[in-house]
């Protein structure tokens, strides 16, 4: 402690001095953040900012960017029919993804939620995080073995008549994202819906007197929360999704994630690139604007 | 250093906002003397709390002097005060059991380990919980938590200790009994206590000196009697005790005139035409069936029984005198009392030294 | 409408989420089931049963090349771990024990960014960065990439558990004469220990796991064995991946059951 900080303890307190303290006290908060703060502002503000820069930048004959020509071919090229036709089969894909995830998390969180011991409930959570927390490639690859030419998801379509030759479709893929992502979901939802003050659904339906009703004007808002955190969750990885349509998509259905890594790998295209992955963090920006904006934000 | 004589606590001009406009502490000047025990009421939100977390260092005024013993405590953290704090939720150390929860203090402060052990050991047997010196908090009652709180401070032999609410979570039976032993414990230990508090009740049994706070100021300061007896103004009268108010004014000293027109002899020298609140407390009224029964040279209204509500060891009624408005009255549930009906005609008798009567 | 009726609406909704319950379970567990089930197979054919055999485990201890993957893996989710538990940790006191200070809001944001960023994105992010400012891709590279999205991962599991903790605890301890750095290190810290483990072993489980990110910025000889296998599945399905993916299942449980047990014990 410095000298002049033990004489100020020994006098009366004035506003300027109170604020000198509390000054202090941000400041000790402040240093506290300061390694993480550092840390993300190097390595991940600085290389957001970067990509959107060499998103302007023109391509060298190694496909390295050259900061010498600006242009905005990379912007450009994202109203190519090629890109364009990408682009709409990935929100398409993410969207569908994050509903169906929606549908089926929705009333696989409610039932964990609503049983009625708290035992039970612990169990079937633990159910939930051991998918969640095992290895996402395992968890693709699982598919990958399962929906194979010779695999049993094939005998058995083949045997019933009802379905062929699946991986490398777009059914595989969803089926891969959904799988990938369902307990991204769950897990939000789950946490909303347990936390609902239940008197309150009771009252509800002693005034609806439906329960159809009370779920829609009761259940439901309460836990928005929850739907908009696990949508988020699901929606922004789903559209940048690699590892699933790469390992089960095939060459036909191209989605984003690839596409941009073709442009860094094959493709030798890292302006164009850089304008596809800016866009995916401008709707990314969007959505975490919305997300605090919702106040949905539980921790 | 202390200096003799100086008060345990003074605050002066102590002022705390919290953003710009919120005051939750408005210019409060007070002396706590040594050995005192001494409440701070008020209601939720008065800034009792808020003075009582200054005196230990948690917070910090915006403006003012706080003194301990003479000495300036200006911006010393709570580490560097010589005073211990009672929380209102306890505080406990959930990881540690009592005989740790208690040594905290003295391990912090650095006392030898064997006076550590001593003194935890003579503090778990003042708050009488020996035997449960290698328990968990989360394995106590809620009355042996707040007797772990209470040797936790005391172990460590403060100048000052300072309860916010100590007893807001136990029950009513459990609370009149640690009332009673935390009245005997300051006795034996002749440390001065700082008690806040929002119930009255508490308040009056326990204090030598009650500060009455609301919105952020000290409203009066004095020994029970004085604030049951002679509220300063309606606010310390309201909240103190049951009352009935009724509006009148001023014909004389000594003499007010109630807004139905009677005139009643009361305890006032506020000047002629001054519109005052004539305060009254239940049980320093009487009821007689007419006024001939009534002892002469004090004051008896005639009115209606509206109401009668039984409280077991004595009933209230409320009576209704014309347009000056309703007087309750508390009567002992005794089988001497005669009981009376609603709509029974009777006489309101009061002494004028019953009375207050409160300026606007 | 009667109790009666009521009663066995609920009910019937009850069982058809049970249904809808146990089926998602079965989609969640089956295929993984699948997995680990042929890896003990004796068959050169994935999808068919050769009776039980350590042939595909045995071949995999001997296969040289994953072992030095693993060993990369193990190197960079470890340094990875412990970087981003420390900076996460102190990142969470400064957002939740400390109200007021200069740009807090934009820390908050910036602190959630990390974790809905899609990996693609990231990688690209990380690569080019890396590439602009000269940093030679290796394992330093892939480490430094791991502690970027774990730093916010390990935050809010870390602030999850202070914003259950009574900021009294804290000023109980400074009452009783606790410096600052006493009272962190024996009152916080402790009671915050279940949070930081578990905020630890989550960035453990992801380090573990990434593969797109890691494939972005790695080096020649520092491949991970995520990637590494994800290359194998690329070119074709083997019974020996079946083996390394149950190796990486087992792994990967035994991280949740820790959490798990931290978590329980953090409770009582």
């Amino acid at each position: 402690m410095t000298l002049t900080d033990e004489r100020t303890e020994e006098v009366a307190v004035n506003p300027r001095l109170e604020r000198a303290a509390r000054r202090r006290e941000s400041w000790r908060g402040f240093l506290h953040a300061v390694p993480a703060y550092v840390y993300l502002i190097v390595f991940f503000v600085l290389p957001l900012i970067v990509v959107f820069v060499f998103s302007f930048a023109s391509r060298s004959r190694t496909g390295r960017p050259e900061l010498e020509n600006w242009n905005v071919d990379g912007w450009t090229r994202l109203t190519d029919e090629l890109v364009r036709t990408i682009v709409t089969r990935s929100l398409f894909v993410a969207a569908l993804n994050t509903v169906l995830c929606l549908i089926i998390g929705y009333q696989f969180a409610y039932w964990i939620a609503t049983r009625r011991k708290q035992s039970t409930r612990t169990i079937l959570l633990i159910l939930v995080l051991i998918p969640f927390w095992s290895n996402f490639l395992v968890r693709t690859y699982a598919w990958r073995m399962l929906l194979d030419s010779d695999g049993y998801i094939t005998q058995l379509g083949e045997l019933t008549g009802l379905w062929g030759r699946t991986l490398f479709t777009l059914p595989a893929v969803f089926l891969g994202l959904l799988y990938g992502y369902l307990p991204f979901m769950v897990l939000p939802l789950y946490a909303a819906i347990e936390r609902i003050d239940w008197s309150l659904v009771e009252a509800g339906r002693d005034l609806y007197a439906s329960g159809t009703k009370a779920f829609m004007k009761i259940t439901l808002p309460l836990s928005r929360p929850g739907i908009v955190a696990g949508s988020i969750l699901v929606f922004i990885p789903s559209l940048g999704a690699y590892v699933t349509p790469d390992i089960l998509g095939g060459a036909k259905t191209t989605l984003l994630g690839n596409f941009i890594v073709t442009q860094f790998g094959a493709a030798r295209n890292w302006p164009f690139g850089s304008a596809l992955s800016s866009a995916i963090l401008m709707v990314m920006l969007l959505a975490t604007i919305l997300y605090f904006r919702s106040g949905a934000r539980t921790v | 250093m202390s200096i003799d004589g100086a008060p345990a606590v003074g605050l002066h001009g102590v002022t705390k906002k919290f953003g710009v406009d919120v005051v939750a502490v408005d210019d409060m000047g007070l002396e706590i003397r040594d050995g005192e025990f001494f409440s701070l009421l008020g209601p939720s939100g008065c800034g009792k709390t808020t003075t009582l977390r200054m005196i230990a260092g948690l917070e910090f005024p915006t403006d003012g002097s706080i003194q301990i013993f003479g000495d300036e405590m200006g911006l010393r953290p709570p580490n560097k005060r010589p005073v211990n704090t009672v929380f209102q939720s306890y505080a406990l150390f959930p990881h540690m059991n009592v005989e740790q929860n208690v040594g905290f203090g003295l391990r912090m402060k650095g006392v030898d380990r064997s006076e550590e052990k001593q003194r935890v050991n003579e503090a778990i047997d003042l708050v009488r919980l020996s035997g449960l010196n290698t328990r968990r908090p989360g394995a106590l009652s809620g009355g042996q938590q707040q007797r772990v709180a209470l040797a936790r401070a005391l172990v460590n032999q403060p100048k000052v200790l300072l309860l916010d609410e100590p007893l807001g979570a136990l029950d009513l039976k459990l609370r009149q009994t640690m009332q009673l032993e935390l009245k005997d414990i300051q006795a034996d230990v002749g440390i001065t206590f700082i008690y806040v508090t929002h119930d009255q009740e508490e308040a009056l049994t326990m204090s030598d000196r009650i500060g009455v706070m609301n919105e952020g100021k000290l409203v009066q300061v004095g020994v029970s009697e004085e604030i049951y007896e002679s509220p300063a103004n309606l606010f310390v009268a309201s909240f103190v005790g049951d009352m009935s108010f009724l509006p009148a004014e001023v014909v004389e000293p000594g003499s007010v005139r109630l807004a139905g027109g009677e005139i009643v002899r009361a305890k006032t020298d506020s000047n002629p035409g001054t519109s005052v609140t004539l305060a009254l407390r239940p049980e320093k009224l009487h009821l007689f069936a007419n006024a001939s029964e009534a002892p002469p040279d004090r004051n008896a209204l005639s009115g209606t029984v509206t109401r009668r509500t039984f409280y077991g060891e004595s009933l209230y009624y409320e009576v209704a005198v014309g347009a000056s408005g309703s007087f309750d009255v508390r009567v002992e549930n005794l089988p001497v009392m005669r009981r009376w009906e609603v709509g029974d005609e009777v006489v309101v008798d009061f002494h004028p030294d019953s009375t207050t009567a409160l300026a606007e | 409408m009667t109790v009666q009726q009521a009663g066995g609406r609920r009910s019937r909704m009850d069982r058809w989420l049970s249904l809808n319950g146990w089926f998602v379970f079965a989609f969640l567990y089956l295929p993984i089931l699948v997995v680990i089930v042929f890896s003990f197979s004796g068959a050169s054919n994935v999808g068919i049963w050769g009776g039980f055999s350590l042939r595909w485990y045995r071949r995999m201890a001997g296969n040289e090349q994953l072992l030095a993957t693993l060993e990369n893996t193990l190197w960079v989710a470890l340094w990875s771990t412990i970087v981003a538990t420390v900076f996460g940790t102190a990142a969470a006191l400064a957002l939740d024990r400390y109200r007021k200070w200069v740009s807090r809001g934009t820390f908050d944001a910036i602190l959630y960014m990390p974790v809905i960023i899609p990996d693609v994105t990231m990688a690209v992010m990380l690569l080019l960065w890396f590439t602009q400012i000269g940093l030679p891709l290796g394992r330093l590279s892939i480490v430094l990439a791991h502690i970027a999205f774990n730093i916010s991962f390990v935050a809010i599991v870390v602030r999850a558990r202070l914003a259950h903790m009574d900021s009294s605890m804290e000023e109980a301890a400074a009452d009783l004469y606790a410096s600052r750095w006493q009272t962190f290190r024996r009152v916080t810290l402790p009671l915050i220990m279940p949070g930081v483990l578990g905020g630890g072993l989550l960035a453990l489980t992801l380090s573990l796991d990434d593969v797109v990110i890691t494939s972005f910025v790695q080096g020649p000889g520092s491949t991970t064995l995520p990637v590494h296998v994800f290359g194998l599945i690329r070119r074709s399905v083997t019974p020996e991946i079946n083996a390394v993916s149950t190796l990486m299942v087992t792994a990967s449980m035994i991280l949740v059951f820790a959490s798990l047990a931290i978590q329980r014990r953090g409770q009582n």
